[in-house]
C-alpha cells in the first residue's frame, strides 16, 4: 500500500538535494562573511567596531497578530568594542561568528555544550555554559537565523517514524537516501535528518505527539499505515530541530501537523509552541507551524471520556492563570480548554485511555479526533 | 613638690619608686632596659630642644661579660651634644628623685625629672654600681662624677669627682644595670627608628651589644622653635588647681638671701650684725617708708624673733592665718617648727594680707593665660563675684563655685599654644616619606585644643602603597615626640583608628597604609607612668578622630584616583588582549588574507589610558606633583597648548563629517561615538594630554561646528595674546591648522577621502 501511494513533492520544482543544501550554506558563508568583512573594515580604519543586537529584553518582546506569535520589537542594543564592559562579550560573539564560519564550512556539528569548550581553544573565556549559550542566542538574533543553521543542534533528541524518504547532506552521507519507516524505534531528529532533504512520502498527516511510550504504541499499532501518518515523537517540548523539521513537513511536503499531548496546561502549551514558538525564541521566525492543530487531549475529552484523573497542583493552576493573559490563548479552543481545566481542577495524561484498553487510543479516540481536525 | 609632700612625707620619693617601680616602667629586665634607654634618650633630646641645639644623640649598650646569658649586666651610655649640666646641680639631677627643670607648664618629653633617675636607681639596686655622668658645659671643662643614691633619704652620694678638659660641650651618661637585651632589642631598635622619624632634626647612632650600628642621620635642619613656659588655661582647671594657684599667690614671701639681707639693712638703716631689738626698733620708726617685700619679712623676723643669721638658716614653709602660726623648716636640725603669731601684734596685719593673697581680677589677670582686665570684669560679673574680692579669703563653698564658673564661661580664647612644639607637617611629611617611602602622604596638624587645661595639639600623617607592607593600618604613635611601643591596645590612637571604617574611604582587603600620630601636650594624659598609651579623654579622643577623617578623605581621594588608574590601566590590557583577537577572527570570517591594522585602534586606547593614568596620577601623587611645580613654566605652555589643540580640533571636526554620512548609511549612536573616538586621534597630536581635549572638543563636535568661525577668531586672539614659548607653540599650531584646511577642502571636493585625511602628520 505504501509504495503506490507515495506521491512526490508537488508544490516546489524538483531540485537536486545537494545543490539546495550547498546554495543554503552559501547564503549564511555569505552572510556571516558580510559581518566579518565590515567588522575588518572598521578595525582597518582605526575605528573599534561594533554590532547592532535586536534587544531580547521583556519590553522589546511583542506579540504579533500577523503571524501570530511573538517576536522582538524594533529595540536594538549596540554592542561595541570600544566599550570596555562591552568588549569581552563583542569578542565573544565575534569569535562564535568565526566558529560558525568553520562549522559551516566544514559541516561539522556541534552543541552547546561543545561550543562552550571549543571556545577555550582560542583563549575565549566564557564564565559557564549559560554565558556562551547566551552569545549563542546574540548571533541568532544578529543574523535572524537559528543556531542549527550554524551547525549548533540541541542535545535533546525527539524521533521520527514514518514512510519519508530523506537524502542527507552531511558529509560522509551526501546523496544517501533514506526511508524512515525502516526502523520501528524510529529515528533520532539530529542534525542529519535536520539538514537532510525531503525526498517524498505517502504520508498524509504528521501526528506529533508527547510521549516516547505512546509513539511506540503508535507505532506498533502501525498508525502511520492505517492513517496515512508520520508520526513524531516530541519527548515533552519539542526541541528546535524538530520544530524546523515540522515546519519543513508542512511547507515542503504539504502535511497538516496534529498534536497530541497530555490533558493539562503544560501539554496545551507544547503544543501552543510547536503551533507559534515561544517567548524565548521571538528572534527567530522559522520555528512555527501556525496551521498545526492541537487536537487532544482536551479538558473536555476528560468529561467526554471520562479519562482517570489526578488533581492539578498549585503550580498548574497558576499556569493556567499565566496562559490565560496570554494573547495566543485569547480565543478559540485554547480559551475554552484553559477555562475548562480551571474549572475541572483536573488533569489526564495520554495514557489514561489504558483503561478503556491498551489500543483504546488508537482505535477510538485518535479516529476521533483525526476527523475533528479537519474541521477545527 | 607641694603635692608630693602632702602624700607622702613618710617615706622619701626614693623609696616610694624604689618599692614601686613598675609605675615607671621598670618591672622586668627587658622592660627596665628599654625604659632606661628612652628616659636618657629623651633626656638628652629635651636638653638640646630647650637650647636650639641639633642634637647628636649617641646610643651605646654593652654588656659587661658577654659570656653570660641574659638577663645580664649591661653599660647603658648615652652621650649628646647638649647644654649639659651645671656641675653644682650633677649630683642633685641625678642622685635625687623628681628633681629636675622641667616642672613648668610646657612641652617636654619628660615631665617630673624622675625616668633618668629611675633609671640610675635601677641600675643601682641591680648592680650597686655607681652612674657615671660626664658633663661640659663651656666645651672646655669637663666634670666627671660617679653618683650612688641614697635611697631612703633621697640624697646623692658622691663617689669620685674629677675635673678634665675637652674640646666639646655635652652630657655623657653612662650607667649599668641589669637588662635583657635579647628580649629587649627589638623594641629599641623600634624605638631609636621611630624616634628619628619624630625627632628628623636629630642624628641618632646606636651601637648595639652584638656590634651592630644603627645610625640615623637628620633629615631636617631646622629645628622646631622651642616652647615657652605658660600659665594655666582658665578652662578646666580644678578645684584642687586653683586652691594651689591661690596659695601660690599668697606665698609671695621674698627669698631672704645676702641681696634682701643687705637691702633691708640699708632700708632700715642698720648694719648686719644688729641684734633683734635693734632690728625691731628701726623697723618701727622706718615702717611707713617701707616696701612690701622687706615690710613681709620684718613682719615675720618679728614673730619669729630672729636677727639675720638666723632667719638666713630656715625657709617658711606656710603663714597659717586661720591658726595664727607661722611654720618654717630649719635647716640645721632638719625639722619643721611652728611659731604662734601675736593677732595684736602691728605687724599681723601686715601678713594676713598678704594670705588672703590677691584681688580675684587680678589673680585672674595674673595667674591664667587668655585673661585680660575686661575678660576677668566680665568673669567676676558671671561668676558673681566682686573683682576686688581677696581669693584668699575664698571659703571651700566659693571656691567650688569660682571652679565651675571658669569651666562655664565660654568667652575665654582658645588655649596659648605657643608652650607647645608639635614638628610641623613639613617636617613629618618628610620623615614618612624617608620612612615609609609610599607612593601616596598626607599629613595635618589639627589647631591647639585644651582638656582640663592643658593645651595640646594633633598632629597626623597618613601614607599608603610603596614600600609599607600590606596588612595595615600600622599605626605609629607618638607623644612628645616620643615613640608609644608597649601596650598599644589601650590606647585612645588605636580606639579612633579602630572605629573608622575603612571600606568607607576605600581601603580594602590587606592595605599597605601607615597612620602617624603625634600628640603634644604639656601633660599628655597617660594612663601610667611608664608613657606608653595614652588615656582617652573625650577632647583629644575628638582631635584625633577629626585629624583621621580629613585625612582618610584625602585617601578616599588618592584611592578613587589610583582606582581610576588601576582602571584605565586594565582597560588598555583588555584591548591589547581582545582586540588582536577580533582581528583575527574578523580576518578569517571575511575571507581576507592579511589582518587589519588594528594597531591604530590599539594605539588610540593606549593614548587614553596612558592619559588617564597620568591625570590620575598627576593629582594623586604628591612627589610627581611636586615635579610639576618645578617645570612650572612648562607647565603653563603645555595649558596653552592643549587650549590651542582644542580651538583646532573643532576646525578639524567639520572635515570628518562627510565622513560619517559618506561610510555609514544609517548612521547609529554607536557609530557615531566610535567615529568621535578616532576623530579626535585623526590630528596626531603628541601626549595624552592633548588628546583629552582633543576628546572633549570632538563629544561637542556639533556646537562646534556651528561655532567655527567664532572659534576660529577666537583662537586668532589668544595667539596674537601668548608670548614666548606659547608663541612656538601656537606657531606649530597654525601650520597644523592650515594644513588641515588643506585636507578640508580636498575632502569636501571628492566627497569621502578618508584616505588622505588618515595620513596627515
Amino acid at each position: 500500500m505504501a509504495g503506490s501511494a507515495k506521491r512526490k513533492v508537488a508544490k516546489k520544482p524538483k531540485v537536486d538535494a545537494a545543490t539546495k543544501a550547498k546554495l543554503k550554506q552559501k547564503n549564511i558563508l555569505g552572510e556571516l562573511k558580510g559581518h566579518g568583512a565590515r567588522i575588518y573594515g572598521e578595525l582597518n580604519a582605526g575605528r573599534f567596531p561594533s554590532f547592532s543586537i535586536p534587544s531580547r529584553s521583556v519590553n522589546n518582546i511583542v506579540f504579533d497578530d500577523a503571524t501570530r506569535q511573538y517576536i522582538l520589537g524594533s529595540a536594538s542594543a549596540m554592542r561595541s568594542s570600544h566599550n570596555s564592559s562591552q568588549l569581552r562579550s563583542f569578542t565573544q560573539l565575534m569569535w562564535l561568528a568565526f566558529f560558525a564560519n568553520r562549522l559551516t564550512k566544514e559541516k561539522k556539528s556541534s552543541t552547546l555544550r561543545d561550543v562552550y569548550y571549543s571556545s577555550q581553544a582560542f583563549a575565549i573565556e566564557f564564565e559557564n555554559q549559560s554565558e556562551s549559550d547566551n552569545i549563542i542566542v546574540d548571533l541568532e538574533a544578529v543574523t535572524s537565523r537559528p543556531r542549527e543553521d550554524f551547525h549548533i543542534f540541541p542535545e535533546e533528541r525527539s524521533t521520527i517514524f514514518g514512510d519519508l524518504s530523506v537524502e542527507y547532506t552531511i558529509p560522509g552521507y551526501e546523496g544517501k537516501t533514506m526511508n524512515l519507516s525502516n526502523h520501528p524505534d524510529g529515528y533520532s531528529i539530529g542534525p542529519s535528518l535536520t539538514t537532510a532533504e525531503l525526498v517524498d512520502t505517502s504520508a498524509e498527516i504528521v501526528i506529533a505527539i508527547e510521549k516516547g511510550g505512546l509513539f511506540t504504541r503508535f507505532v506498533e499499532e502501525q498508525v502511520d499505515k492505517k492513517f496515512k501518518s508520520i508520526i513524531v515523537n516530541t519527548g515533552g517540548q519539542a526541541p528546535r530541530s524538530t520544530r524546523t523539521l515540522l515546519k519543513r513537513l508542512h511547507d515542503e511536503m504539504g502535511l497538516p501537523i496534529i498534536i497530541l499531548t497530555d490533558g493539562d496546561v503544560y501539554g496545551e502549551h507544547i503544543a501552543m509552541v510547536i503551533k507559534s514558538g515561544s517567548a524565548n525564541a521571538a528572534h527567530l521566525r522559522e520555528l512555527t507551524v501556525p496551521d498545526a492543530k492541537w487536537v487532544g487531549v482536551w479538558a473536555t475529552d476528560i468529561e467526554k471520556y471520562k479519562l482517570p484523573t489526578i488533581p492539578m497542583t498549585e503550580s498548574d493552576i497558576k499556569r493556567c492563570h499565566d496562559l490565560k493573559s496570554d494573547p495566543r490563548y485569547a480565543y478559540g479552543v485554547w480559551r475554552k480548554e484553559l477555562d475548562v481545566f480551571l474549572r475541572l481542577k483536573r488533569k489526564a495524561e495520554l495514557e489514561a485511555f489504558s483503561k478503556y484498553g491498551l489500543t483504546n487510543i488508537t482505535d477510538k479516540y485518535l479516529p476521533q479526533k483525526l476527523e475533528l481536525a479537519k474541521s477545527l | 613638690m607641694v603635692q608630693i609632700k602632702e602624700r607622702f612625707n613618710q617615706i622619701s620619693p626614693s623609696e616610694f619608686f624604689y618599692s614601686n617601680r613598675d609605675l615607671a616602667g621598670f618591672s622586668n629586665p627587658t622592660r627596665s632596659l628599654y625604659t632606661a634607654v628612652r628616659e636618657l634618650v629623651e633626656n638628652s633630646l629635651d636638653a638640646c630642644d630647650q637650647k636650639g641645639i641639633l642634637p647628636n644623640v649617641h646610643l651605646m649598650i654593652k654588656a659587661v661579660d658577654p659570656s653570660k646569658p641574659d638577663p645580664r649586666h649591661y653599660i647603658l651610655t648615652v652621650r649628646d651634644n647638649g647644654p649639659g649640666v651645671d656641675a653644682d646641680h650633677i649630683p642633685l639631677a641625678f642622685g635625687t628623685v623628681l628633681y629636675g627643670s622641667k616642672f613648668g607648664l610646657k612641652q617636654a618629653r619628660g615631665m617630673f625629672g624622675l625616668g633618668a633617675t629611675m633609671a640610675i636607681l635601677y641600675g643601682q639596686i641591680t648592680t650597686n654600681t655607681p652612674v657615671v655622668v660626664h658633663s661640659s658645659v663651656d666645651g672646655k671643662t669637663q666634670d666627671r662624677f660617679e653618683i650612688l643614691l641614697d635611697i631612703q633619704k633621697n640624697k646623692p652620694v658622691i663617689v669620685r669627682h674629677e675635673t678634665r678638659e675637652v674640646s666639646k660641650a655635652g652630657l655623657t651618661v653612662s650607667i649599668c644595670l641589669e637588662g635583657d637585651y635579647s628580649k629587649a632589642g627589638s623594641k629599641i631598635r623600634d624605638y631609636v627608628y621611630e624616634t628619628s622619624l619624630i625627632t628628623p632634626y636629630a642624628t641618632i647612632k646606636f651601637d648595639d651589644p652584638k656590634g651592630q650600628s644603627f645610625s640615623h642621620p637628620r633629615f631636617v635642619k631646622e629645628i622646631p622653635p622651642p616652647p615657652t613656659i605658660i600659665r594655666p588655661h582658665p578652662h578646666g582647671v580644678d578645684v584642687e588647681r586653683i586652691r594651689r594657684m591661690i596659695v601660690e599667690s599668697q606665698f609671695d614671701i621674698p627669698v631672704v638671701n645676702g641681696a634682701m639681707i643687705s637691702k633691708i639693712c640699708k632700708d632700715i638703716g642698720v648694719k648686719k650684725d644688729a641684734d633683734f631689738a635693734k632690728i625691731m626698733s628701726r623697723t618701727a620708726k622706718k615702717w611707713k617708708g617701707l616696701t612690701r617685700h622687706v615690710r613681709i619679712v620684718l613682719a615675720i623676723m618679728s614673730f619669729l624673733k630672729m636677727g639675720f643669721d638666723a632667719i638666713s638658716r630656715v625657709r617658711i614653709e606656710d603663714v597659717d592665718v586661720a591658726n595664727g602660726l607661722i611654720s618654717y623648716w630649719d635647716f640645721a636640725t632638719s625639722d619643721t617648727k611652728s611659731v604662734p603669731m601675736s593677732r595684736d601684734s602691728p605687724y599681723y596685719r601686715q601678713l594676713a594680707n598678704t594670705v588672703q593673697g590677691e584681688q580675684l581680677a587680678a589673680f585672674l589677670t595674673k595667674r591664667f593665660q587668655r585673661v585680660g582686665v575686661s575678660t576677668a570684669a566680665k568673669f567676676s560679673e558671671f561668676a558673681g563675684f566682686k573683682p576686688e574680692k581677696r581669693v584668699g579669703t575664698l571659703t571651700n563653698r566659693e571656691l567650688v563655685d569660682l571652679s565651675d564658673s571658669l569651666q562655664k564661661y565660654d568667652a575665654f580664647l582658645a588655649p596659648d599654644s605657643s608652650c607647645l612644639a608639635p614638628l610641623g607637617a613639613e617636617p613629618l611629611e618628610k620623615g614618612i616619606a624617608k620612612f615609609f617611602e609610599p607612593d601616596f602622604s598626607a599629613v595635618v596638624q589639627r589647631p591647639a585644643s585644651a582638656y582640663s587645661g592643658f593645651p595640646f595639639v594633633v598632629e597626623m600623617g597618613i601614607a599608603y602603597g610603596g614600600q609599607i607592607p600590606s596588612g595595615g593600618p600600622h599605626v605609629y604613635r607618638f607623644a612628645n615626640r616620643i615613640p608609644l611601643l608597649y601596650d598599644e591596645g589601650s590606647d585612645v590612637v588605636l580606639k579612633v583608628v579602630n572605629d573608622i571604617d575603612w571600606a568607607r574611604y576605600k581601603v580594602k582587603g590587606d592595605p599597605p597604609f601607615v597612620i602617624v600620630s603625634h600628640i603634644c601636650s604639656t601633660r599628655v594624659p597617660y594612663k601610667t607612668a611608664g608613657k606608653e598609651n595614652v588615656a582617652d579623654r573625650p577632647e583629644i579622643e575628638r582631635e584625633l578622630r577629626l585629624a583621621l577623617q580629613y585625612l582618610s578623605r584625602k585617601l578616599a581621594g588618592y584611592m578613587s584616583k589610583r582606582g581610576q588608574a588601576e582602571a584605565a590601566k586594565r582597560r588598555a590590557n583588555l584591548y591589547a588582549k581582545y582586540v588582536p583577537m577580533i582581528a583575527q577572527f574578523c580576518t578569517e570570517l571575511a575571507g581576507k588574507k592579511k589582518e587589519p591594522a588594528y594597531q591604530k585602534v590599539l594605539r588610540n586606547t593606549s593614548f587614553e589610558s596612558m592619559r588617564d593614568a597620568e591625570a590620575a596620577s598627576e593629582t594623586a601623587s604628591p612627589r610627581q606633583s611636586k615635579t610639576g611645580e618645578r617645570g612650572a613654566s612648562n607647565g603653563q605652555a603645555d595649558d596653552g597648548a592643549s587650549g590651542d589643540s582644542r580651538d583646532q580640533n573643532e576646525d578639524t571636526e567639520p572635515a570628518g563629517a562627510p565622513d560619517i554620512k559618506g561610510s555609514t548609511s544609517d548612521t547609529s549612536v554607536g557609530e557615531m561615538k566610535a567615529f568621535d573616538d578616532t576623530g579626535g586621534t585623526l590630528i596626531s597630536v603628541p601626549g595624552g594630554r592633548k588628546k583629552a581635549a582633543a576628546r572633549r572638543s570632538a563629544a561637542s563636535s556639533k556646537k562646534a561646528r556651528s561655532s567655527k568661525r567664532a572659534a576660529q577668531q577666537r583662537q586668532q586672539q589668544q595667539q596674537q595674546s601668548r608670548k614666548g614659548k606659547k608663541a612656538l607653540v601656537a606657531a606649530t599650531v597654525k601650520v597644523r591648522r592650515q594644513q588641515q584646511q588643506q585636507q578640508k577642502s580636498a575632502s569636501s571636493h571628492a566627497g569621502s577621502s578618508s584616505s588622505s585625511r588618515r595620513s596627515a602628520p
